[in-house]
């Protein structure tokens, strides 16, 4: 039997943690992604841009005052590719 | 935490992914919501007026025993802005947060109405609005897993069951017990489990 490609843009840890995150909340703000996967801003902001780009989530900007706040929502599609995501994942697993 | 520091250099074997879903997942999933405030605001509201409603009808001739009531309408604008507020502050919002927001919203509004139209239902106001929170306060443990606050709600039917039975300065006491098991007790439970979570994930 062939194994299926593992899904690129979820097989990395980061997105894949940020994923599995999202995909427990309704949404969540960017402050609290960084504090639960103790990443850099920069690197999650990259990630999130890839993750967004690929139409897996939903990054809202807004402003409260002066302060800018980012707010993550994963999508229908995001949600798909994350469970045939793990669908693929058992694959290997299998003995 | 550490190990998700350098997480774009590494590559990951299928268990590694399984293990880290899971992780996070548990992560989301572990956050005790705390939501002694409004259960701590409306105890101590509906324990004041039900308890100044008892001793006015009882002992003196005052024609509005209900005045301590007036208090429900600041409590009801208090709740709105905490809880706008504490939205915001959170970072995340669960899906059970919103059910739970129009859930006692509506039971508020409903309550109000019934109030209203206190005339058309016999002024068995009491044990209605007790029947309603007992509704709310149930599927509240429910929802934030509480099991005091299921107790406390069953407190609620089981004591307007009794309400139905007596006259209006009992209903008074009545409800007093009932905010007292329903709201009070879970409330200030709720406050030190919250206390306790952030000790231990700190």
């Amino acid at each position: 039997m062939q194994f299926k490609t593992l899904d690129p843009l979820l097989h990395s840890q980061l997105r894949l943690a940020i994923m599995s995150l999202l995909i427990s909340v309704e949404s969540a703000e960017f402050v609290y992604i960084k504090e639960q996967t103790a990443a850099t801003a920069g690197n999650l902001s990259v990630q999130l841009d890839k993750l967004s780009t690929a139409g897996y989530i939903k990054v809202t900007k807004a402003f409260e005052g002066k302060k800018p706040k980012t707010t993550c929502k994963i999508t229908a599609k995001g949600v798909n590719a994350f469970e045939t995501y793990v669908k693929d994942l058992q694959q290997y697993l299998k003995p | 935490m550490n190990k998700f520091k350098n997480m774009e250099e590494k590559e990951l074997s299928p268990q590694e992914s399984l293990d880290l879903i899971q992780s996070m997942i548990g992560r989301a999933r572990q956050r005790f919501t705390d939501n002694s405030f409004y259960f701590l605001l409306w105890g101590w509201v509906v324990m004041l007026a039900s308890v100044t409603h008892y001793v006015v009808v009882e002992y003196t001739n005052f024609d509005r025993p209900y005045i301590g009531w007036a208090l429900t309408v600041p409590a009801f604008v208090v709740s709105m802005i905490y809880g706008a507020r504490q939205g915001k502050k959170e970072g995340v919002r669960n899906y059970t947060d919103g059910i739970y927001a129009w859930m006692w919203f509506m039971l508020g509004i409903s309550m109000f109405t019934m109030v209203f139209y206190g005339e058309k239902l016999g002024w068995q106001i009491v044990p209605l609005t007790m029947l309603m929170g007992g509704v709310g306060t149930v599927v509240s443990g429910a929802m934030l897993k509480f099991r005091a606050l299921q107790i406390g709600g069953a407190a609620f039917w089981l004591l307007s069951i009794l309400a139905f039975e007596v006259g209006e300065g009992m209903q008074m006491l009545l409800m007093a017990v009932a905010v007292l098991i329903g709201y009070l007790i879970p409330g200030y439970l709720m406050k030190s489990k919250a206390k306790q979570d952030a000790v231990q994930n700190a």
